[in-house]
């Protein structure tokens, strides 16, 4: 049976820049916005716009990934015929190769792609936090006859050339691609999500394949060798909520936003477009008379007794007497002992912040960097972590760490 | 087999007590009424069952079932989707003398040749009136050890005022036991001692081929109920060994212990003892986590996801869902999901069922002693 559409989703990359929040964990494993991990909105998106099946493309620290995607039946992606499926690279009689870059992992599963034959191929990226209807995405690619299209977002004109930028005529056909040019032709920013015609997609991932000189990559390689056959490129502008939360700060941000969805745009409460998660089974959350809870999202099997002011709290957070909570992401099973002062940060998963010590500090101007906890860590009791620390190994009582 | 599951099937009884909650029941069953800001309550003796390897469970449903099979699905969430036993929900067999069950003989009559059928030794049954998380394991392994023909489980608790206050007409028995070291040597029916008695917890465990064979002779006679018809009258020839249940438990005899049993989980002791040992499964919704907006002031609350909070809380617990607008005073309440509290309401001592509204501005005040309550999809 042929499906219209299938999803590949890539969740390979490593996150380097999220550092000690990546060193065991695949980046799109990266829990976000209470009870979420970012892989939840690709795969939400998927099953809300009708698509059935997804393969996702792994290969960095894959193990929290594999568990928590399972069967897939969190996302309804169950299937008898499609559903999701894991894809890490794997040996084949000719010998083995590592995803080489992003055109490459789809290359290699080929083969997976085939069994389902479909007409269009959506490509999709595991390090966004966005909410888009792909159906609608493909309803434009119909419409315009398109060979390709790639969804854009207009971005400021001065931040445009950190962008792969699109420039294009009046009918939205792209005319020319520009990787973070220094003068920038177009404000139209790729945001990394294309749809092909399988048959095309097909024929140019052989052609780069076969080409010793190529980085095997969907923005450096494949997009100008459709260009430069003059292909039916089309940009398909998305105007919702995005945003890549690739380092600390945008990761921070980004959790920040969901405590203000009137102005940044990114409703979680909705409930035609629900993102999808694996639960944590646990009770509901607990507020003693002593705890004053302000401007926080707060999920299953919390139990606050301390000050949360403008915070996210993932599940089975505790949050001692006389503790100090505020801008700040706290990650699941997480412990904040009694008198601690938590701000301006990121804590990992299962880590206890000791009694009276102090992490990240409220910043004194706009810009303040976002003090991180790594997962599992212990700071002792008096410790100090500093506003621009990155703590990935356990902090001594009293120890200090900038 | 290799694996360390009881050889034991489950029976349950979602309809037992209905009548002790006819407010709560009057869309639902038992099994289904909310409880504990997520759960229904049949979650507990579910998930207890499936925590200790219990994996072949029937319910056997009467009426106003509905609810509970949109409750429990597939058995997905409690892990019951099995090849071999899994989740089996017995609807009553309408024939030509449409009758539903009166007894939980004629409940285990119309189940005999799956009985029949079935491989485990053992059998454990169970009402769903009572949130508990029981250790099903425990309860068989003392069933073997003691060599009893039947064991009961039991907790020493005062009778609650819910069951004294049933009619003598009324068709509901509740039962204590006279012991005898471990051995029930006298089931009292309805009794009305007060002090700590023995009270059943009507959760049984015994073998299979026997259960078959003690309910075909009881229907064949025209027998009703298991404990007054099969279990009083046979005590000097069957060995019926009695388990003390030392669980946290919270049994639902009317609204007023509903409201109670609800309220004594804001206190950590109770609510960890409760949810402190093996996990409750249940029905997963999907909601984001809960939101507190600026304004909002939360005091002794438990709240589920999905809540959207802009106003006081204080001493209550939210279920999944539940709205409250800017200025509006919530004060003791349990208030069921999605139930909407809009802008400067104020509520004490009440109860609303699933999706009820309350009208800006409206104030409803009930006491500790009898808290008011709005029935499902009601707009106040």
């Amino acid at each position: 049976m042929a499906k219209e559409m299938i999803a590949m989703l890539l969740a390979g990359g490593q996150g380097s820049r999220l550092y000690a929040l990546t060193q065991k964990l695949a980046k799109p494993a990266v829990p976000f916005g209470g009870k979420y991990r970012i892989i939840d909105f690709p795969l939400s998106n998927c099953i809300n716009s009708g698509i059935d099946t997804v393969g996702i493309l792994t290969q960095y620290q894959p193990l929290v990934l594999n568990e928590y995607i399972g069967n897939g039946q969190p996302w309804d992606l169950d299937r008898l015929h499609g559903g999701v499926h894991v894809l890490p690279p794997y040996q084949q009689a000719s010998g083995s190769d590592w995803y080489k870059g992003t055109a490459n992992a789809i290359y290699q599963n080929i083969s997976f792609i085939e069994r389902y034959n479909p007409q269009y191929v959506i490509i999709l990226s595991g390090d966004q936090i966005c909410k888009q209807d792909y159906s609608d995405f493909l309803r434009f690619h119909k419409e315009k006859n398109a060979e390709f299209s790639v969804a854009v977002m207009e971005v400021p004109w001065e931040e445009a050339p950190r962008f792969g930028l699109m420039v294009t005529d009046e009918n939205d056909k792209i005319t020319e691609f520009q990787e973070k040019p220094k003068n920038p032709k177009s404000n139209l920013a790729s945001m990394g999500i294309y749809i092909f015609n399988w048959d095309i997609l097909k024929k140019y991932l052989i052609e780069d394949e076969a080409d010793p000189e190529s980085e095997n990559d969907f923005g450096n390689n494949i997009i100008p060798n459709l260009l430069r056959d003059n292909r039916n490129m089309y940009a398909y502008h998305f105007s919702g909520y995005w945003k890549d939360v690739g380092t600390i700060s945008s990761l921070w941000e980004a959790n920040m936003e969901v405590l203000d969805p009137e102005h940044s745009g990114i409703n979680l409460f909705d409930d035609d477009w629900k993102i999808y998660s694996r639960n944590s089974g646990m009770t509901g959350h607990k507020i003693t008379g002593s705890a004053i809870v302000e401007n926080s999202m707060i999920t299953d099997g919390c139990r606050i007794a301390g000050d949360v002011k403008h915070s996210i709290l993932f599940a089975g957070v505790r949050v001692e007497p006389g503790a100090k909570v505020q801008d700040a992401v706290i990650m699941g099973g997480t412990v904040i002992k009694a008198g601690a002062v938590v701000e301006h940060c990121i804590i990992a998963e299962n880590v206890v912040i000791g009694e009276n010590a102090q992490v990240g500090a409220m910043p004194d101007a706009d810009e303040g960097s976002v003090a991180t906890v790594g997962p599992g860590i212990y700071v002792g009791a008096n410790a100090k972590i500093g506003p621009n620390a990155m703590v990935s190994q356990n902090v001594k009582g009293g120890e200090e760490q900038w | 087999m290799v694996n360390s599951n009881s050889d034991a099937l489950g029976i349950i009884f979602p309809n037992s007590y209905d009548s002790l909650v006819p407010e709560l029941v009057s869309e639902r069953l038992m099994a289904s009424i909310p409880f504990a800001g997520r759960y229904r309550l049949v979650d507990f003796i579910l998930s207890s069952m499936v925590n200790c390897g219990i994996d072949n469970i029937s319910i056997i449903v009467r009426q106003n079932y509905h609810s509970l099979l949109d409750h429990l699905g597939s058995g997905r969430e409690w892990d019951l989707t099995r090849k071999n036993g899994g989740l089996n929900i017995v609807p009553p067999f309408a024939d030509k003398a449409v009758k539903v069950y009166g007894g939980r003989v004629e409940a285990l009559a119309s189940i005999l040749h799956f009985l029949r059928s079935q491989k485990e030794k053992y059998v454990v049954l169970s009402d769903a009136n009572i949130a508990v998380n029981f250790d099903f394991k425990d309860f068989v392994n003392s069933h073997i050890e003691s060599g009893a023909d039947v064991t009961v489980a039991y907790v020493r608790e005062e009778l609650p005022a819910g069951l004294l206050k049933l009619r003598p007409e009324s068709k509901v028995f509740y039962y204590t036991l006279n012991l005898n070291q471990d051995h029930v040597e006298k089931i009292y029916i309805n009794p009305t001692m007060s002090g700590p008695q023995n009270l059943s917890m009507n959760i049984y465990a015994m073998e299979r081929e026997r259960l078959i064979d003690e309910i075909k002779t009881a229907f064949v006679r025209g027998h009703i109920y298991f404990e007054r018809d099969i279990l009083a009258p046979q005590l000097d020839k069957l060995h019926v060994h009695a388990y003390e249940c030392q669980s946290y438990t919270a049994r639902i005899s009317d609204m007023k212990s509903y409201f109670d049993e609800n309220m004594k989980l804001l206190y950590d002791e109770n609510l960890d003892a409760l949810f402190s040992g093996n996990p409750i499964y249940t029905k997963i919704r999907d909601d984001n986590p809960t939101r507190y907006i600026p304004g909002a002031i939360a005091k002794n609350v438990m709240a589920a996801d999905g809540c959207i909070i802009e106003g006081e809380v204080e001493n209550s617990i939210l279920f999944r869902g539940v709205k409250v607008g800017k200025g509006a005073k919530i004060k003791n309440c349990v208030l069921m999901q999605d139930t909407i509290v809009e802008d400067g309401a104020s509520l004490e001592y009440f109860i609303s069922d699933k999706n009820v509204t309350i009208t800006a501005g409206k104030v409803i005040k009930g006491t500790d002693t009898f808290p008011v309550y709005a029935a499902k999809r009601q707009v106040v």
